[in-house]
């Protein structure tokens, strides 16, 4: 198996390099650059020019990618041209605060997902399994800025339970005061979140669960008078969970790669934010940075996902 | 021009939506607004709000928050030099100040931390800060602190986007600039670095540097003994700019949280005399939310999306002022090309805008009142000249501007010999005339509202439609309209004014950003008039801008379209808060006046 590891992780390289590639001209292929925004009756143009010319914008494009190649080796980012701050920074910044948002969300997803999938699969076709269905149909059709946008009103501004925006309160001290802000600002973006991420997750668990139910190894288990609690949690249950876990991969790696709609609603200045945001003010290092890093998450994600499955499904144990 | 930009309309939530006059984009899309009276007087309109809150016996302490509306975390470049959004410069409004105070039409005066004398006969302009006025450290601010910002401007190293090639009319400037010099030779120390004053040499003295955001000098001052160690290629990402700033201002940075909040607490050494709050905290709210944020009252001080003000205009305990920004927005025809090798605007003969009977014909034809009626609340209304009312004299009253008129524009372009063939007007030459529109996207009724032009010029057989079939995204948008992309003959945009009424920058033959490319010599030498030394008699000087004023009007190379209000929602028992030109400091809130009522 470390032999495909190694193999995998080697046809990784010319996956990035093409990507790469791909990312840095798509993103100077988009009109405008990082100055032409900041053009008004008080700048100079010919500063900007001159400004342009010293960023090396003027460079031809293989010049300019070369250059951001061997930067990348030295663990260099650059810098951003609108925060003009490092990349690295910025990114280190960002990534810490979507790492823990997601890991709540994520925490929360599983544990109403699981559980739901569970009691719909297990009492299948009664109104336990109706219900929740039709929350699963609720959760589905909703887009999720509605539902972001309508739980920000409610829980945020009219009955004022939970922070409209940021990550932290501007007035928190100390550290148990800050670790606190932060969690509070979390709490209602990731329960939010969770809410309508569950779908997947339900409807995986409880066809699972269906299917399973029928198969010849559980009638066998039945047969030999095994507990049906036993059956339930350790032949059903256990085969269920296959489908979920082959996510689990990207579901790690996704926990830095953030939300561009639950962090820009709730101003959470995360890495789905600063990828908007970075597009939007054509910010090409930070965008090309963040590109590269989500090409990479995408990759490692399923390269853990798979590795996953084959430990704990012996069935695709890869030669 | 550019020290003041975006300040003058420092209101807290310089979000674009409503104006046009977009934060990081001076030129935006156009949005535009209402005013239901037909000639749209400016001063008659603002009358509709109140410029300050009442006035009343303020109680020392308290806390003031304020929404930043903003869908972008803030940069937090605390530093005048080298910031570049005018969010920023909200952000850092509390702490912040500038060295003059100005009248109401942004003349500076002496009531400022520092004076200004201009010396004709020796070309030189004597900066004084006067004793008292100290860093938030109770340091003294001194001559070096003035004549550091002019090094930090200037020094490749920095990468300042605010140097500007006027500023090269100081002596030496130039020299520092390439390198060439280590020390700005025009800037003169008479008392050393420790004196209060310094004197700046220039090749010429210009009518426009009793005004404030004139861009011949600077009016800030950075604080030299604490920046000293810091170099000039890591000024702008290092801890004293982004974490730590230092300023003379009434307030200063308690805790940064960075793109998210800052909270300010009083400087104990301001020279205007101890703050009345306790304590301001300014943080970021998605525009989305900005009609929440006042409705529920999470926030004491938010700006108001004039989109949104249906919305908001009867929340109680609330007391909304206003002031109308210098800023308009227009309809531009293109009418050449930049060229760059020679650095000059190139006007084509042959384009097809080059008519003016055929551009005060679609300026006639475009019913603004109606449209501000329509779709903004009243909060916007047309204006007819480029020159603002805010500039006082400089403004001419007599300009008409384009009201609304069919007859007349039919009138125009038949007598230019658009002569109706099927459908639509051809060209006098016969060709077939289908104008290009290049106009930007932007908030929800900027969709129909263009529509709705469209339809007004095909009542005068005009075909005009969108470059591309549709609104252009704001990137692509500027990305057109600076590089002279075909398929545009005319586009909306909008510009936010500096508080120095000369023209040359937006409109001259050598300025890039005069993208209608137009060029004449009635028009150069207008422009350079403005700016000449007989214009140092404040009366010639008005009569130039006013000949400029019906020239553009009659050549219509530019149709102004709107201004709006720009609104702030207050808590009513919020008081000392102006929106003034005289009642700030150049823009800056007086904050230390600010405080609740008792």
């Amino acid at each position: 198996m470390w032999k495909t590891i190694l193999r995998r992780l080697l046809i990784m390289i010319p996956q990035l390099i093409i990507l790469s590639l791909l990312v840095f001209l798509l993103a100077k292929m988009m009109p405008g650059d990082p100055f032409s925004g900041s053009i008004n009756p008080n700048t100079d143009p010919k500063q900007i020019e001159a400004l342009r010319r010293a960023a090396g914008l003027y460079d031809p494009w293989y010049v300019q990618y070369f250059r951001w190649v061997g930067n990348l080796f030295h663990g260099d980012l650059g810098t951003s041209y609108i925060q003009h701050v490092p990349v690295t920074s910025l990114i280190a910044d960002r990534a810490s605060n979507t790492f823990w948002l997601s890991l709540l969300t994520t925490i929360l997803t599983y544990s109403i997902a699981i559980p739901l999938g569970i009691t719909s699969g297990r009492h299948q076709d009664q109104w336990q399994d109706t219900s929740v269905r039709i929350f699963n149909y609720i959760t589905l059709a909703t887009p999720g800025f509605v539902f972001y946008i309508l739980g920000l009103w409610l829980f945020g501004f009219t009955l004022g339970w939970f922070p409209i925006s940021g990550s932290v309160s501007a007035s928190a001290s100390g550290f148990w005061g800050v670790l606190g802000s932060r969690i509070y600002h979390m709490i209602l973006p990731a329960i939010l979140y969770a809410l309508i991420t569950t779908t997947g997750t339900v409807q995986y668990l409880r066809t699972g669960i269906v299917d399973n139910k029928v198969e010849d190894y559980v009638r066998t288990a039945r047969s030999k008078g095994v507990p049906e609690n036993i059956v339930f949690h350790k032949h059903i249950l256990r085969n269920s969970l296959l489908p979920i876990a082959a996510f689990l991969g990207n579901t790690i790696t996704g926990l830095l790669s953030g939300s561009m709609i639950i962090e820009s609603v709730f101003s959470y200045p995360g890495m789905g934010k600063l990828f908007l945001d970075s597009i939007g003010q054509r910010d090409y290092t930070t965008l090309t940075a963040l590109i590269l890093i989500f090409g990479i998450l995408t990759l490692i994600g399923n390269l853990l996902s798979d590795i996953i499955m084959s430990i704990i499904d012996p069935r695709i144990r890869i030669q | 021009m550019y020290p003041r930009w975006g300040k003058q309309s420092m209101k807290l939530s310089k979000v674009l939506g409503s104006v046009g006059v977009v934060s990081a984009a001076a030129l935006a899309l156009v949005a535009c607004g209402k005013s239901g009276n037909s000639n749209g007087d400016a001063a008659k309109e603002a009358s509709k709000f109140p410029a300050a809150t009442p006035k009343k016996p303020v109680k020392r302490g308290g806390s003031v928050s304020i929404a930043l509306e903003t869908d972008t975390p803030f940069t937090g470049i605390f530093s005048d030099e080298l910031s570049t959004t005018a969010t920023d410069s909200s952000v850092a409004a509390p702490a912040e100040e500038s060295l003059f105070d100005t009248d109401d039409h942004y003349k500076i005066n002496d009531k400022g931390a520092a004076t200004m004398k201009l010396d004709r006969k020796a070309k030189t302009v004597t900066i004084t800060v006067k004793k008292g006025v100290k860093w938030s450290d109770g340091q003294q601010v001194n001559a070096k602190d003035l004549e550091y910002p002019y090094e930090i401007l200037a020094n490749k190293k920095t990468q300042a986007q605010r140097y500007d090639s006027t500023l090269e009319d100081i002596e030496g400037m130039k020299e520092y600039h390439e390198g060439k010099a280590k020390t700005i030779s025009g800037i003169e120390m008479p008392d050393g670095e420790k004196g209060r004053t310094i004197v700046i040499h220039f090749k010429e003295l210009k009518p426009g540097m009793y005004y404030s955001g004139n861009g011949y000098f600077w009016e800030s001052a950075a604080p030299y003994h604490y920046l000293k160690d810091v170099p000039f290629n890591k000024l702008q990402s290092s801890d004293e700019i982004r974490k730590r700033p230092l300023y003379f201002g009434p307030f200063k940075v308690q805790k940064l949280v960075r793109g998210q909040s800052v909270t300010y607490v009083p400087n104990k050494y301001y020279w205007r005399g101890k703050p009345k709050l306790d304590k301001i905290v300014i943080s970021v709210v998605n525009p989305n939310s900005a009609t929440q944020a006042i409705k529920s009252h999470k926030f004491d001080i938010a700006g108001v999306l004039n989109s949104q003000w249906e919305q908001v205009k009867d929340t109680k305990k609330i007391n909304f002022v206003a002031q109308v920004p210098l800023a308009y927005s227009y309809l531009g025809f293109k009418l050449g090309k930049w060229d760059a090798a020679k650095g000059e605007n190139v006007m084509d003969k042959n384009s097809k805008m080059n008519n003016k009977a055929l551009r005060q014909a679609i300026g006639y034809a475009m019913n603004l009142d109606a449209v501000n009626k329509r779709y903004n609340h009243g909060l916007s209304f047309r204006v007819n000249t480029l020159i603002p009312k805010g500039f006082g004299d400089y403004h001419d009253n007599s300009i008409k501007g384009f009201n609304y008129n069919l007859k007349k524009a039919s009138q125009l372009l038949d007598k230019a010999g658009y002569k109706k063939k099927g459908k639509w007007r051809v060209q006098p030459n016969g060709k077939p005339l289908n104008i290009k529109l290049l106009a930007a996207t932007g908030s929800a009724i900027q969709e129909p509202i263009i529509q709705n032009y469209i339809q007004q010029w095909k009542k005068i057989g005009l075909n005009v439609s969108l470059t591309g079939g549709r609104l252009a995204e704001q990137n692509s948008f500027f990305d057109k309209i600076q590089n002279d992309a075909k398929n545009v003959d005319m586009f909306m945009a909008a510009w936010s004014l500096a508080s120095e009424p000369s023209q040359g920058s937006m409109y001259g033959k050598t300025s890039p950003m005069n993208y209608e490319r137009f060029v004449t010599p009635e028009n150069t030498e207008l422009l350079e008039e403005m700016d000449s030394q007989k214009s140092f008699n404040h009366q010639y000087r008005v009569n130039v801008f006013h000949k400029w004023q019906k020239y553009m009007y009659d050549e219509a190379f530019v149709v102004p379209m709107n201004n709006s209000y720009s609104i702030t929602a207050l808590n009513n028992k919020i008081t000392g808060y102006s929106t003034k030109p005289s009642q700030n400091n150049n823009g800056h809130q007086l904050w230390y006046q600010v405080g609740y009522a008792k």
